[in-house]
């Protein structure tokens, strides 16, 4: 008898159980779902069209085995692509990962006016990229534009910014220094979660704002820091297309043909787009390469526990 | 109002606090407060929340400025010295030990923030873990620790500053009842190895009368009493020192009443001191009894009135709705104040 209860509340915890996993399942279903439709196997697809002579108006697109890859060995234009994004990750990243930083620990302490000061920080990340772009096309006018009349204050002549190439590359990463919310709000609302206390203590050690700063905050702020690095890599290498597209289009002297804008070329305007998705490739093993070199740096520094 | 005194002279290394105030917005933390503590006391402050305990330790610290007032260490004006010029170690309610750092780091930053050579202050850490028996955690970081492990750190951090005044925050607040106990009486023996000034925070009243040489009661941001714990609780110079410390309180009677007295005043008489004796001349029924196991308390009330809290033996048989008859046992025990001012008479 009492086997046969034992048996039954068994099974029951069996039902119950495979219940509750059936409705996990099933409030994943939709997310994943829409993950394998629209990221997935359009990623599996890119792979395979890699491999192809898909022009992108065509219907059958054929095998053609490693062609492709070979012509990359001979593409000079995706050294310069590559070189452009390069720099640009290089420069840009560190740069906005400072100014995140820099204003978000600036502006985490309350002080008056500071919301207004904060929402001018964040301001720019809803500017559409667009419409940002159009502005700095007003910025960068070596004629009439601000910055140049701003360094003609210092009796610079200013630069012929989106006409050189090392000043189109700089032109673009000034523009990209500007929407930094996210990175800037995630800075802000770490610091607050640091325990007071802790500076007080520190105070009392004789640790000055700097000390505080370099043996408080910032190995505190260490995990959150690793992951705006990396994202900020992610994402670096992606958002330049906007800049590049109304300001320079890839020019001058292919200066700001970043990835994403030879991609784009490829893809849409050459009708390439078999070689357009093994460069997507290129891209995405840059990205990760990156990344891999952040963590290994993480890593040997001991930045985080 | 003159200044709080101790028995012992104020030499060097002792701290005296002179008409000290500090407001916070418009909130009136400290009112004009006098303390003189001689070097090597252990003088334990203690008020309900807000009374401006934990503001003194700030002041002191250097971690807030007063508004008004002198702060002096050793003899000499700190008011506006810098925290760390002052000499003293503060241990925080919450420990405020750095997350990012094991043990060894926490116990050593400071030593490093002072630029002294890596072996020494290896050297003094060692030697302040030793103390505190923490040598097998060093490498541990704070989270990996239990809350008593983790004081003990805290403390250590003090004691490796080898400070001139150590200021304890409510240090036992976090741990648990046994851990408390068990830690009072090492704080006890620390003090006496170290004798080093020491100001402890406590709202805890035990801990108050157990903990240091001299009780400073605080309330409303001004200095009530201070002098040594029993004689502080044998001679509370006002209701609400009276009230404050002891548990259960002072049984404070307006007028009297029962207890014999006149209008005008305010009769008081500590739990202890009233006895359950069948012919004793004051009648009562019990409202409640609370059995705390080594002695019983009984709440009861009086014909006009009157609640009295009185403490008898463990295994008390008043039950709850019992008539019991109370005596004073030791009329000179009765304490007697100005119902106007609060004051002792």
């Amino acid at each position: 008898m009492s086997r046969d209860v034992a048996t039954a509340i068994r099974n029951q915890a069996v039902d119950d159980k495979q219940q509750r996993s059936l409705t996990a399942w099933g409030f994943l279903a939709p997310y994943g779902i829409a993950v394998v439709l629209l990221v997935a196997l359009p990623a599996l697809l890119n792979v395979a069209y890699a491999f192809t002579d898909h022009t992108g108006l065509t219907r059958d697109p054929q095998f053609i085995g490693l062609a492709n890859v070979r012509r990359l060995g001979s593409d000079s234009f995706l050294v310069d692509s590559l070189e452009a994004s390069l720099f640009h990750v290089a420069l840009s990243v560190p740069l906005r990962m400072l100014a995140a930083v820099g204003l978000g620990l600036l502006f985490a302490a309350p002080r008056p006016g500071g919301r207004w000061f904060r929402a001018a920080v964040y301001l720019p990340t809803v500017i559409p990229d667009v419409a940002l772009a159009v502005l700095f096309l007003w910025v960068l006018n070596p004629l009439y534009g601000p910055l140049n009349q701003l360094l003609g204050l210092f009796g610079h002549p200013g630069f012929n910014w989106l006409a050189e190439p090392t000043t189109a590359r700089i032109g673009v990463v000034l523009m990209l220094l500007f929407p930094i919310g996210e990175g800037f709000l995630v800075v802000l609302a770490t610091r607050r979660l640091l325990n007071a206390r802790l500076y007080e203590a520190a105070a009392l050690e004789g640790c000055g704002p700097f000390g505080q700063l370099r043996r408080l905050t910032l190995p505190m702020l260490a995990p959150v820091l690793v992951l705006l690095a990396v994202r900020d890599t992610i994402l670096t290498l992606q958002v330049n297309f906007v800049p590049a597209y109304v300001l320079t289009d890839g020019r001058p002297a292919n200066a700001t043909l970043y990835l994403p804008v030879y991609i784009f070329d490829h893809a849409f305007e050459f009708s390439g787009f078999a070689y357009a998705a093994l460069i997507t490739i290129v891209l995405m093993a840059v990205t990760a390469t990156i990344i891999v070199a952040q963590l290994l740096v993480v890593r040997r520094w001991r930045v985080l526990r | 109002m003159t200044a709080a005194r101790s028995d012992r002279p104020v030499t060097a290394m002792g701290i005296g606090l002179y008409g000290l105030t500090k407001s916070y917005g418009s909130v009136c933390a400290l009112d004009g407060v006098d303390l003189e503590i001689s070097a090597g006391e252990l003088v334990t402050l203690v008020g309900p929340s807000g009374s401006g305990k934990s503001t003194i330790l700030r002041l002191i610290a250097g971690l807030d400025r007063p508004d008004a007032g002198r702060i002096e260490v050793g003899g000499v004006d700190v008011t506006v010295t810098p925290p760390h010029r002052r000499a003293v170690a503060m241990v925080f309610q919450d420990y405020a030990l750095y997350p990012h750092l094991t043990v060894h780091g926490n116990l050593s930053f400071g030593l490093r923030v002072r630029k002294i050579p890596r072996e020494q202050a290896d050297r003094q850490v060692r030697a302040a873990a030793q103390r505190l028996g923490i040598e097998d955690v060093l490498d541990r970081h704070p989270d990996e620790m239990s809350g008593g492990q983790r004081q003990r750190v805290a403390l250590a951090r003090a004691v490796v500053r080898e400070p001139k005044v150590y200021l304890l925050d409510e240090p036992l607040a976090s741990l648990d009842a046994q851990l408390r106990v068990a830690t009072r009486t090492d704080l006890l023996a620390l003090h006496r190895e170290l004798s080093t000034t020491t100001i402890h925070v406590t709202h805890d009243q035990a801990e108050a009368m157990t903990l240091g040489d001299r009780v400073v009661v605080l309330e409303a941001g001004r200095v009530r009493q201070s002098g040594p714990p029993q004689e502080v609780y044998d001679e509370p110079v006002d209701t609400f020192v009276a009230g404050f410390l002891g548990s259960p309180p002072m049984n404070l009677v307006p007028g009297g009443g029962v207890l014999g007295g006149g209008p005008g005043e305010i009769v008081g008489v500590r739990p202890e001191d009233l006895l359950l004796e069948s012919d004793g001349p004051i009648l009562a029924r019990v409202e409640a009894v609370e059995a705390l196991g080594s002695e019983t308390v009984v709440v009861a009330r009086c014909g006009d009135g009157t609640v009295l809290a009185t403490r008898t033996g463990p295994r008390s048989r008043a039950r709850p709705g019992d008539t019991v008859r109370l005596r004073i046992g030791d009329p000179g025990r009765l304490h007697r104040f100005d119902a106007g001012t609060g004051r002792r008479r």
